[in-house]
């Protein structure tokens, strides 16, 4: 092994590192700001006492998570019973690494052009689909070994329904794929860099095939209104009911961040991702500036993401069990099949 | 540096694969195979192979086993008992099993020449677009015998799965029909093994029970 | 050292073998099950071995076939599994090998 391939691989650890760390931290004030916003919803304030306006609630939350007593239930069974909040996180988190954040810069003082993506490679929507289907394996093996009926019940339930919008949102996805003619994530938003960076799929391409992919990502994500497995008036909590203390910090965790690369790729496929309208004309292409303009203008998109969902939290009551079963089987997987249809035919006759 | 990465997928494959067959409860075993699907994945991705790996993480660990995992936590399927009757083979599987390894180290040991060396990630033999030129041109007849078999297989699936149309007798709900319980409106009937009531609307339901139905559009007061 | 096809080979004649050995050995349906789908990769994995070494995608192709296969025979196989469990009330097939009830 050479210096050369050492010197990509450390960079490669650096750069993940870098990313979970980011992550982390937006996940964590994005629990802060959900609390905040849905007291402004029902008209209360949030949380505002820890540090300023509320800023270093988090961290205070975090304390108390790693502090709190570690309660273990005496007949479950042990060893699945502490992998499956790390299957949830785990699956959670390797998504991360394949969504470009910002276009390909020019590093004046390291003399490269360096794409701003931890990896990339050809079958990346494949990837983060494949890793969301391990998921699913977290919360059916905290219901199961949780030996309490009422957890089997809420895993099982949950588990259901995420495999079930699972189907719609790949099929949803289809219609992204045909467009741009690759699996690549990087090459997507090359793509929507077109007509001045005003090119974004859901405007002049897939409105229907993003409201199927967000409908199907909110159920993905166990959020209201289709969050009755975890729901506290339901049963009790659904899978985690018996985890506390960092087990359950993990699962709570491992749900704003999925939470967040939901947000990070409907961003990515259909609002354009880093492409900020008419900044490539001001700011020239792969200059600093630019690139700049670009991450902050993804982390924008992808805040109107979750505060759309933390809206959606406020404002809608949830469905029953079988209205959603019902609504995943019997009209989003009919839709996303009639949105493929259509797609293809546009495509078929040139209009697109 | 790739014999390292191959050394370590497979022995995680080749140890999850022994955990398979050793564990005797069959959660573990399962997800021993959860981890036999991901190695051969990375696996995949090391022969240059990037699609069939994300496709056998989202089919094989994605699907087929939560669809077992299911199975098996709604049958709650209990641990198996060691047997006892056939003990006496165990030490002939143990030596088999090092006759087999002596053999395939021996073979690794002398067929040290492979046909072709593979051109790694940079082929473009696995990508996206080579395997869906050749499922649509050349083997396009496999390909549609392929999704008439899983259309077979989701009938077949969802047959096993119905409930017969018999009802024991004593049942009580008949499923798409109104559900009664009947000694919770009239509490003054016996709970016996009385069939139960087939109605389709309120009206039917209030005729039957014989009292005064609000939504009846004949009735008008 | 760059790994060549017999090593591929090697490891899946291990896990076919371990396939083999798991469905003899093993008295519940659904691990013998899971055994059969261990022989299956072990064959996926062959085929992937072989199209990577000749450059030849037709073996990825198959893989795809046979992946397809797997997951529609999961599908009703499972369903006869559970089947089975509702009319003898055991998952061992020791005890279920007779045909009368």
């Amino acid at each position: 092994m050479d210096w050369q391939t050492l010197r990509d691989v450390v960079l490669q650890f650096v750069a993940i590192t870098v990313a979970f760390t980011v992550v982390l931290l937006i996940v964590a004030y994005t629990v802060l700001a959900e609390r905040r916003v849905l007291g402004l919803i029902q008209g209360r304030l949030g949380p505002n006492r820890v540090g300023f306006g509320g800023s270093l609630q988090p961290f205070a939350d975090l304390l108390k998570f790693i502090l709190k007593e570690d309660i273990v239930p005496d007949k479950s069974t042990r060893f699945v019973y502490f992998l499956a909040p790390v299957i949830a996180t785990m699956a959670a988190l390797m998504t991360m690494i394949v969504y470009p954040f910002g276009p390909e810069v020019n590093l004046p003082f390291l003399q490269r052009t360096t794409q701003l993506v931890i990896a990339r490679f050809d079958v990346a929507l494949l990837y983060v689909l494949g890793v969301t289907s391990v998921g699913v394996y977290g919360i059916a093996l905290a219901g199961w070994s949780s030996n309490n009926k009422y957890s089997l019940m809420g895993g099982l339930r949950s588990s259901a329904q995420m495999i079930s919008y699972e189907l719609s949102l790949g099929l949803a996805l289809i219609g992204v794929i045909l467009q741009s003619g690759t699996l690549d994530l990087y090459r997507i938003v090359e793509l929507q860099s077109r007509w001045h960076g005003c090119g974004w799929f859901i405007l002049w391409l897939q409105p229907l095939g993003f409201f199927i992919y967000l409908m199907s990502a909110i159920a993905e994500t166990n959020r209201v209104p289709f969050d009755l497995p975890e729901a506290e008036t339901e049963l009790v909590a659904g899978f985690h009911t018996e985890y506390s203390a960092m087990k359950f910090a993990l699962f709570f965790l491992a749900e704003y961040i999925n939470m967040f690369t939901v947000s990070m790729l409907a961003t990515t496929l259909f609002l354009g991702g880093w492409n900020v309208p008419f900044a490539e004309d001001l700011f020239g292409r792969g200059t600093l500036l630019f690139a700049l303009v670009s991450v902050i203008g993804f982390l924008v998109k992808i805040c109107f993401f979750l505060f759309l969902y933390i809206w959606l939290r406020g404002t809608l009551p949830r469905f029953r069990f079988d209205q959603l079963m019902n609504f995943g089987w019997k009209f989003l997987l009919p839709l996303a099949l009639v949105n493929i249809f259509i797609t293809a035919t546009l495509i078929f006759l040139n209009v697109l | 540096m790739l014999a390292l990465l191959f050394i370590l997928f497979a022995g995680i494959a080749i140890g999850s694969a022994i955990a398979v067959v050793a564990q005797r409860n069959p959660l573990y075993s399962a997800i021993s195979l959860i981890g036999v699907f991901i190695s051969l994945a990375c696996l995949y991705v090391m022969l240059a192979a990037p699609f069939l790996a994300a496709v056998q993480v989202i089919v094989y660990a994605g699907a087929i086993m939560v669809l077992v995992v299911f199975v098996i936590m709604l049958l709650n399927v209990e641990q198996e008992e060691r047997r006892t009757r056939l003990s006496f083979l165990v030490p002939a599987a143990v030596g088999l099993a090092a006759l087999l390894i002596a053999e395939v180290t021996f073979i690794l040991y002398w067929v040290q020449v492979s046909p072709v060396t593979p051109a790694g990630n940079v082929s473009d033999t696995g990508l996206t677009a080579s395997i869906g030129t050749g499922l649509f041109t050349t083997y396009l007849l496999p390909f549609e015998i392929t999704s008439i078999l899983l259309l077979m297989a989701i009938v077949g699936a969802m047959t096993l799965a119905r409930r017969t149309a018999e009802l024991p007798p004593g049942a009580r709900v008949v499923p798409g029909a109104q559900v009664l319980a009947l000694n919770i409106i009239d509490p003054t009937v016996p709970l016996d093994d009385t069939t139960a009531i087939e109605a389709h609307t309120t009206v039917e339901v209030a005729k039957i029970l014989g009292i005064p139905d609000d939504h009846d559009p004949a009735r008008r007061d | 050292m760059t790994p060549e096809l017999s090593w591929y080979l090697a490891v899946s004649a291990v896990l076919f073998t371990i396939g083999v050995a798991g469905v003899v050995i093993k008295r519940n349906v659904i691990a013998m099950f899971m055994c059969i789908e261990l022989m299956l990769n072990a064959v996926n994995l062959t085929f992937v071995a072989f199209a990577s070494f000749f450059q030849d995608v037709t073996g990825q192709l198959f893989v795809f076939i046979v992946m397809t296969v797997a997951a529609a025979e999961a599908a009703v196989g499972l369903g006869i599994i559970i089947a089975i469990f509702r009319n003898r009330e055991t998952l061992d097939v020791d005890e279920a090998s007779i045909l009368k009830l």
